[in-house]
């Protein structure tokens, strides 16, 4: 009897301490750089917005859900006319801004437009710049009229710049961040410690931490050292050779995401000899990607590609498979003119670190079919008016970017970007006609086509994308390995010691 | 004693104008202008015309430095590029907090090197001496971010008994500081105590040999009396130039212990500043710690002058 009662005690002692130790405010710590060096801005369109606090401010009409494809979030649902001009969004019903004020068709209506806007330059407005018109039907529906057709709409409003802003905020928002997010602001202090608290009436129910903590620290070292001394709890991005800091440690987890970042290295395909496709395919075709990977970043570094921009991540990326082929790369460049090898000259720079060194590798690989390669270090100032698009051959790098997106900028005939100067107007039609596609399955068809058309035709050797790492302390829960741009910050959860 | 006073702040106020004339002309000198030099890629078009609207470079240079100067000359320090607000509002708390711990680590450090030197000097070549020299030579030799990255491995991971990197609001106040900067502060001070402390042991030494003392020693004074009364007085007029030195030598140690310890001062401040291209501040923070330097001197010149029989009686004409 008395063994029993001793029991049912320290169960409930138990209990208690459980309880209280989840009760006490779980505090999210994380680094930051501090890039904007103290003008980050609340406002999710602005060029230096401040990125960790509008993540988790504000929503967007849409969320990546794990195929890469768009789910609901304001949005519930939406539906697209037969000829992909004219978009409904149907919003969900309740939503509160932080301010309290009830979200309605007009915040979306009045967001779009703030995003349009020329005078406040958002990044995203070349991207949207394709909407004419957007109306509020009724109270929760917001129709949006395109210049011209585009049947992947809701893939361009998943562009972290699109938060849902109150109607009437544009001068304001800046410093009050007022979204419908999971978190609300408290403190906006970008180059010391910026303060969220939990927004108690979030309608996906209340986050998983009280209060997170948004640190300035601009320096990686600095950084890795807050982290080793426990004074933050997430690292969003560190570096290959700090990974082994954490790796195998119980108090941390290690984390590599594939991204579509790419650095590559392309021929301009107006200028000898690069202007025949055959010169192109066989210098592309003596890499061994895999070997690059593991030469330029170090063991699972990046994902080898097959000059593809479109990334592994994305529901649009052509699968392939690219080994080297020495062999059938001299005999392209025979036929093309140059039995006995060819000279090039490939200009790099220290602008980015894997320029020189994947030029390196490159050189070594090539040499094997008889293309030698000259390289030219050129100073990093400069270097994108100087030698980018200037030079025959040199190195590039890109940012992520969803596949109808990177494959207009940098790959449609006249493109500001069209770093290779190639003009395929095979390319450019299926690139039209997948916009105008509302068929998902034929629409996929039409982009696999144009890089298919990249890899036979193209100027761009990709041999990789990029992964990055991040390291969190292992409190943390519900951190799943997706990109920064695309963490749910709701649902993220923190054990705290009962110290 | 006023004379050399008025000589001594006019020759300040010379040597600030000739640091202003060189880091006008050097930023002149660069490739380029402040412009392109800080917008880089996007260096081109509207936005190109608008920052050197904003900056008057079309004007010619003797011009822009006559503005420049006498805009300076009445605090006002121009615009950032980057943070694009007003210098003043953006230095103004760096240098409050690079002040706090520069202070903080010469409150602890002077007279920490003070009391050692004297007692390394007087028990020359006994055991506290070789300790304590020993441990200076080493305190001088490491470079501080050496002893600052152990510190941290020790005290902060290891241990965790102090934060390895600060982290405080912007406006955070000097209680908030304090608990922040154990580290920071350790490291300065000790480097900061070990310069010192050299100077005062070789000057107490020196002192030790003189004939007053020897005099003293002889004439049956008893030996505190001898050291206090007698050897230090004069022994410890040259540190005093030492100390001064060795606050100028802090505000470039500062520059890297702020950035080991993220510390929110004027050093980290420059070291993004030059980082971002944004030369308007840069040019602001150097004038401001060859300001700083020149005024440490002018004070430390003007104590040993004061403190010093002889210098005071050539001074006041009283014959020497």
């Amino acid at each position: 009897m008395r063994s029993r009662f001793t029991g049912r005690f320290m169960a409930c002692l138990l209990l208690l301490s459980a309880c209280a130790g989840l009760a006490q405010a779980a505090t999210l710590r994380l680094a930051y750089d501090a890039g904007f060096g103290g003008a980050e801005s609340l406002d999710p369109y602005s060029p230096t917005r401040f990125f960790f606090t509008t993540q988790a401010m504000y929503n967007r009409l849409v969320r990546q859900e794990d195929d890469g494809s768009a789910g609901p979030d304001l949005a519930t649902s939406w539906s697209v006319s037969g000829d992909a001009r004219t978009w409904t969004f149907h919003l969900r019903d309740g939503v509160r801004f932080h301010s309290g004020k009830l979200l309605s068709a007009q915040d979306v209506v009045y967001s779009l437009y703030h995003a349009l806007d020329p005078e406040r330059g958002s990044p995203v407005r070349s991207t949207l710049k394709i909407m004419d018109r957007i109306e509020a039907v009724d109270r929760l529906t917001v129709r949006i009229h395109l210049k011209s057709a585009h049947a992947d709409l809701p893939l361009l409003l998943l562009d972290q710049r699109c938060g849902i802003i109150p109607e009437g905020s544009a001068d304001s928002i800046e410093r009050t961040g007022d979204g419908t997010g999971p978190f609300r602001l408290v403190e906006n202090d970008p180059e010391g410690v910026t303060v969220l608290e939990a927004n108690p009436g979030y309608w996906e129910g209340p986050p998983g931490v009280e209060r997170v903590e948004i640190v300035a620290i601009p320096d990686q070292v600095a950084q890795i050292q807050a982290m080793l001394a426990g004074q933050i709890d997430y690292l969003p991005s560190i570096n290959r050779r700090q990974l082994k800091l954490f790796e195998n440690h119980p108090g941390y987890i290690v984390q590599t995401i594939r991204t579509g970042h790419w650095p590559g290295m392309v021929m301009r395909t107006d200028m000898v000899p690069f202007d025949d496709p055959n010169v192109r395919r066989a210098m592309r075709m003596v890499v061994d990607r895999e070997d690059m990977v593991r030469l330029v970043l170090g063991e699972g570094g990046g994902e080898p590609s097959c000059d593809t921009p479109v990334w592994a991540g994305d529901k649009y990326h052509a699968q392939r498979h690219c080994p080297q082929d020495v062999g059938q790369a001299k005999a392209l460049l025979s036929e093309a003119g140059y039995p006995d090898g060819i000279d090039v000259d490939l200009y790099t720079s220290s602008v980015d670190k894997s320029f020189v060194s994947m030029a390196e590798v490159y050189q070594n690989q090539a040499a094997s079919a008889g293309i030698r390669v000259k390289i030219h270090q050129v100073p990093a100032d400069g270097y994108w008016t100087d030698t980018w698009m200037q030079e025959p051959f040199v190195a590039t790098r890109w940012n992520q970017r969803p596949a109808d997106q990177i494959l207009n900028e940098a790959f449609r005939s006249g493109a500001a970007w069209n770093e290779t100067y190639w003009h395929n107007a095979q390319f450019d039609r299926a690139l039209d006609r997948a916009r105008k596609e509302v068929n998902e399955k034929r629409r996929r068809e039409l982009y696999v086509r144009t890089q298919q058309l990249l890899y036979d035709d193209g100027g761009a050797l990709i041999p990789f994308h990029l992964n990055v790492n991040r390291v969190f302390s292992s409190k943390l829960r519900n951190l799943p390995p997706e990109t920064e741009l695309f963490v749910r910050w709701q649902y993220i959860g923190k054990t705290e010691n009962e110290e | 004693m006023l004379k050399i006073l008025v000589r001594r702040l006019v020759s300040a106020l010379f040597t600030l104008a000739f640091v202003a004339v060189v880091v006008f002309a050097v930023a002149e000198a660069l490739p380029g202008d402040a412009c392109t030099a800080y917008l880089g890629r996007l260096a081109q078009g509207e936005r190109l015309d608008n920052c050197r609207a904003s900056l008057d470079l079309d004007q010619p240079a003797a011009k822009r430095f006559v503005h420049w100067a006498r805009d300076l000359a009445q605090g006002d320090l121009g615009n950032s590029l980057k943070r694009k607000k007003p210098i003043e509002e953006i230095v103004g708390p760096r240098f409050r907090n690079t002040v706090i711990l520069g202070t903080v680590a010469a409150l602890i450090g002077i007279p920490l090197a003070i009391v050692l030197g004297v007692f390394a000097g007087v028990y020359r070549d006994k055991i506290p001496d070789f300790v304590i020299s020993g441990v200076s030579l080493l305190a001088m030799t490491i470079p501080e971010f050496v002893i600052a990255t152990l510190l941290i491995f020790v005290f902060a991971i290891s241990f965790q008994w102090f934060p390895a990197v600060t982290i405080l609001p912007t406006d955070a106040g000097i209680r908030e500081i304090l608990p922040n900067i154990v580290l920071p502060v350790i490291t300065l001070a000790f480097v900061m105590t070990a310069h010192i402390l050299r100077i005062t042991r070789a000057s107490v030494i020196d002192a030790m040999h003189s004939e007053y003392v020897k005099m003293a020693t002889l004439k049956g004074v008893p030996f505190r009396r001898v050291v206090f009364r007698h050897m230090l007085p004069s022994a410890l007029l040259p540190t005093i130039n030492i100390v001064a030195l060795t606050i100028a030598w802090l505000l470039s140690g500062v520059v890297v212990i702020e950035k080991v310890f993220n510390y929110p001062g004027l050093g980290t401040l420059i070291i993004q500043s030059i980082f971002d291209r944004d030369l308007p501040l840069v040019q602001a923070i150097a004038l401001m710690f060859a300001l700083i330097y020149i005024a440490v001197n002018l004070i430390a010149d003007l104590l040993v002058i004061l403190l010093n029989p002889k210098l005071r009686s050539q001074v006041s004409g009283e014959g020497g």
